[in-house]
């Protein structure tokens, strides 16, 4: 079908976006847990 | 963290279902033919997109006369959102367009107002990553935000208008002329699912923005020590 | 009315430090010419092409003659912390906002009728007979870039990189203007010269519509 691999590109770029996006945000997630973690062990061993 | 995957794994079987109702259960447009299909993603997220800057618009709003972080968390994750969802419109317009027109870009109204959008949008991440203060940042981005967001109808009329001046001849009556009920049906479900992942996207990008600012509390306290 | 004369004395200070060293408006007319130079060399003047292209070459110059004239505004008062002696001698914050952006209009609008023989030369375009209807494009115009340039001016003296940002947020706004402005004049440089209505409707929605938005919201970019 003429076209057909255009679409399907389209749509494919849109899901990728979205996903790339949200692995992004779900990756500073867990860097700043990781920070937290450490700030807090940080502040309990001061204490 | 089992909830969000799960939630999220619902949204992207729902995503999935409506891809699949856009390729087969929609009949395809005469005229275009199956690049038509494009159309259900790419108008959906332009309409997702306008939902997202408005609820940033009601956050700076709110941040300006409450002075709420929650607000200011509100308003980066849903200009942050809004601009995923421009990516995805810029990025299937082009598509859409090259086997249809034989350009990838043309200067028509919607593509114009949603490329200086983007911009605006653009703009206003850059300037909060441009103030380091906390407050400081959340309340001139607010305001930044406020003034972008007044722009977006002077921007659109004005690249109407412009328009009007220079008519170019239209190559097809615009995506809502005349819709089948099928049609209609898949642009519902498509927008729908698409409000679906605003939302989680949104929800985990407002996570993301309250967790750095009880980190940057903790830093604080850190130094204090 | 307080807000009035608050602004009247603010307003002569920022014209009597301009005239002072008049190296504002001395760098941007440089600038201005610089532009129309540039531009000599992307297209060939002929009278066609000067019509087809020259208005909105004329506000683009206009435009990034402003968004370096606009810079100083708020940056020199943190120089010697003279924002918060300004902050002080007002009762109504906006009569800076108001001193200031009146000046830039001020500025902008001289810089620009002292361009527009420039323009008329480089470029072969009638411009005489029309000149009272392209003073009021002008004006409206340079207020239309004033007033938010004014505001960003005032966020970016508080950024890092502001040289770049001050462009970077003020450009996508000044969209409406930049197509306003270029469409009226266009229609007043063309051989049977015609004045544009609804163009100069939405200029000057434009102006009325972030006036007010600097109005209301203004104050707080004076924050602390």
């Amino acid at each position: 079908m003429k076209n057909l691999d255009s679409v399907l590109a389209a749509y494919l770029a849109g899901w990728a976006i979205f996903f790339v996006y949200y692995i992004s945000v779900a990756q500073r997630m867990s860097t700043l847990r990781e920070e937290v973690e450490r700030l807090k062990s940080l502040l309990t061993k001061g204490k | 963290m089992l909830k969000s995957t799960l939630k999220a794994s619902i949204l992207f079987v729902l995503l999935a279902v409506t891809a699949y109702l856009a390729f087969y259960y929609a009949p395809i447009e005469r005229t275009m033919g199956i690049i038509q299909k494009i159309f259900y993603l790419h108008v959906s997220s332009a309409l997702s997109s306008f939902v997202a800057f408005s609820v940033c618009f009601y956050a700076n709003l709110r941040y300006v006369f409450t002075r709420q972080a929650k607000s200011d968390w509100l308003g980066v994750s849903a200009a942050e959102v809004g601009l995923a969802f421009i990516f995805v419109v810029l990025i299937t317009g082009p598509i859409w367009a090259h086997p249809v027109w034989g350009i990838w870009w043309t200067w028509s109204p919607r593509l114009t107002l949603t490329f200086v959008l983007g911009l605006l949008y653009v703009s206003y991440l850059l300037l909060r990553s441009m103030i380091e203060e906390p407050d400081k940042r959340a309340l001139f981005s607010a305001v930044f935000g406020i003034f972008a967001f007044l722009d977006v109808p002077l921007v659109y009329f004005s690249i109407r208008w412009w328009r009007d001046q220079h008519p170019t001849p239209v190559i097809m009556g615009g995506p809502g002329s005349g819709l089948e009920p099928r049609m209609r049906v898949s642009y519902l479900l498509m927008w729908g699912a698409l409000t679906g992942l605003l939302i989680l996207l949104m929800n985990a990008r407002y996570k993301l923005e309250a967790l750095r600012a009880s980190v940057e509390e903790l830093r604080r306290e850190a130094e204090v020590q | 009315m307080a807000l009035l004369s608050n602004t009247a004395v603010l307003l002569g200070k920022e014209l009597r430090t301009e005239f002072r060293s008049r190296e504002l408006l001395t760098t941007t007319v440089v600038f201005v010419l610089l532009i129309f130079m540039i531009f000599s060399i992307t297209f060939h003047p002929t009278t066609t092409e000067s019509q087809q292209f020259g208005p909105g070459l004329l506000w683009v110059a206009f435009l990034f003659a402003a968004s370096l004239m606009l810079q100083p505004c708020f940056l020199r008062e943190q120089a010697n912390d003279t924002l918060s002696a300004l902050r002080l001698s007002v009762s109504d914050p906006f009569a800076i906002f108001f001193a200031k952006l009146t000046a830039n209009t001020f500025f902008l609008l001289l810089t620009e009728l002292l361009m527009l023989p420039f323009f008329a030369g480089f470029f072969n375009v009638r411009v005489f007979a029309v000149l009272p209807q392209l003073i009021v494009v002008f004006f409206l115009g340079s207020l239309g870039i004033a007033i938010p340039g004014t505001a960003f001016s005032a966020i970016c003296a508080q950024a890092r990189m502001r040289e770049l940002m001050l462009p970077l947020l003020l450009l996508p706004v000044l969209t409406p203007i930049l197509i306003a402005t270029t469409e009226v004049t266009a229609a007043l440089l063309q051989p049977e010269p015609s004045m544009n209505f609804a163009g100069l409707a939405i200029i000057t929605g434009f102006d009325v519509v972030f006036l007010t938005a600097l109005w209301l919201f203004g104050e707080y970019l004076l924050e602390e």
